[in-house]
């Protein structure tokens, strides 16, 4: 515990220093030596420890421990697995992401409640997570130093994929906003943070490589469902509902934009 | 003879490939369909805000997926509705306070819903600085559209530019149809009143952004 606020408080430091910047620095050049800074010491670290024992303890009604879960690569086999997702299982008959597959096992093999696991699956800022995040992290963090390599060869997939790819560029609401609107051209900025550009292959690689990640101003681990669920809001869309296909759309879509990217997690966020 | 050979083998391969499921991209409808779906069963919503997840006409047309170009048919299309789109206050002065403009500007607020509800706020904020660059000097300012710094003293104060841009902020796309900037007024982010003052922020030779 002593551990964890330390860490914290370095990168409660860092942040400042990132902050207290020269006035006159140009966001390109001098923001990114403060994220560099706070990446060579990434309190999301602890989650990935904190995952790990989740997964291999016995919980849930059933009292059982995840490692019966099939990420892909057959029962409890994770190296490799996230690196491959989303994709279809056929047990579910759906595409699943990390995790939906996730909410799959810790409601059949665990027998959680599905509804309780989504109302907490994103945690509050500055708490010490939820148990999905730090199971995404864990077992994504078993594909560390392999490539994203995400396939299509059932019809789902292909169907996954090109609603993904819709979606991206459907424009809606008080904004007009689609994805593409922000994130389809190279160094640009929403006031002073960087946006991706993930039309590009090196920005979709960013994407697929790098969630979930530590975000700095929260103080916790985020994964890719809270990133998504972020941005619709400040596109001012409705309440978007954990786990479902349009978040899986969009993950199919820019994981597989972003093959071949060598995933190293937890990334680090602002 | 060798014709009929052809088109035997190009019978029996397609059966093949029925036989064996063969998967493949679907087309543009069936894509439309299922990703359509998806948006309403993804949101939680309560009607008065269904609207902002159906599309509308022009959102339609200006969603084109990768580099598809408009037609010449459909910008004008983008137009013909932008125009028709446009309300002007009731008062008929385009030009406001450029103070509460100022202000105005700089508010990235207003509009966001969470947990159902709609921001608590007496009014939205106009967004300019999450995408343009103001008065000079100023940091905290993103670059997804052009600079507006000096943009009054570039353009001057004639009828004409105000009239310009106060439709612009309105309906930027009776301009440039499906740019990326939202139609602040046609959406009902902003009001035409909060517009006009936007106009004077931009135009006066008071404002920070032509000094």
């Amino acid at each position: 515990m002593v551990n964890v606020r330390g860490i914290r408080f370095t990168a409660c430091v860092s942040l400042c220093l990132a902050l207290t910047l020269p006035a006159s620095a140009t966001a390109q050049g001098d923001l990114s030596v403060g994220r560099k800074m706070l990446m060579e010491d990434n309190p999301g670290e602890l989650w990935v420890d904190q995952g790990k024992s989740l997964f291999y303890q016995k919980r849930g009604p059933k009292n059982v421990s995840l490692e019966q879960c099939d990420f892909g690569m057959g029962p409890g086999k994770l190296v490799g697995a996230a690196a491959r997702l989303p994709r279809y299982f056929a047990d579910t008959d759906r595409v699943e992401d990390l995790e939906t597959r996730l909410l799959t096992c810790m409601t059949r093999l665990q027998g959680f409640d599905r509804d309780q696991l989504m109302k907490q699956a994103i945690s509050a800022p500055a708490s010490k997570g939820s148990d999905i995040e730090a199971l995404a992290l864990y077992i994504t963090s078993r594909s560390n130093g392999m490539k994203v390599n995400v396939r299509l060869s059932h019809q789902k997939e292909y169907d996954m994929y090109k609603a993904g790819e819709y979606l991206f560029y459907r424009r809606s609401g008080q904004t007009d906003f689609g994805c593409v609107q922000c994130h389809g051209e190279p160094n640009q900025r929403i006031r002073l943070q960087d946006l991706i550009h993930m039309t590009s292959k090196a920005g979709a690689q960013e994407v697929s490589s790098t969630w979930p990640a530590y975000r700095g101003s929260h103080f916790v681990v985020r994964t890719m469902q809270w990133r998504l669920n972020d941005c619709v809001w400040q596109m001012r869309l409705p309440d978007l509902k954990y786990a479902t296909d349009y978040s899986i759309a969009l993950t199919t879509y820019l994981n597989r934009q972003g093959n071949d990217a060598v995933i190293q997690v937890p990334g680090f966020k602002r | 003879m060798k014709k009929t050979s052809i088109l035997k083998w190009v019978a029996v391969a397609a059966a093949g490939a029925i036989a064996a499921g063969c998967a493949s991209y679907p087309d543009e409808a069936t894509t439309r369909q299922a990703a359509e779906k998806m948006v309403y069963d993804a949101f939680a919503f309560s009607p008065a805000h269904k609207g902002r997840l159906d599309q509308d006409r022009s959102q339609q047309i200006c969603s084109k997926i990768g580099d598809a170009k408009l037609t010449q048919a459909e910008a004008a299309e983008i137009v013909k509705l932008a125009r028709a789109s446009i309300q002007y206050p009731a008062s008929g002065k385009l030009y406001g306070d450029w103070k509460v403009g100022d202000q105005l500007a700089h508010d990235g607020a207003g509009d966001r819903i969470r947990n159902g509800k709609t921001e608590n706020r007496k009014e939205n904020g106009g967004l300019c600085q999450n995408c343009h660059a103001l008065a000079p000097g100023e940091i905290n300012v993103g670059n997804v559209g052009p600079s507006l710094t000096g943009y009054g003293k570039q353009r001057g104060n004639s009828e004409a530019v105000v009239k310009y841009t106060y439709e612009k902020i309105y309906n930027a796309w009776a301009y440039f149809p499906c740019s990326n900037m939202p139609r602040l007024g046609t959406t009902k982010h902003l009001t035409p009143e909060q517009i006009t003052h936007l106009v004077a922020y931009l135009i006066d030779p008071q404002s920070p952004i032509n000094k």
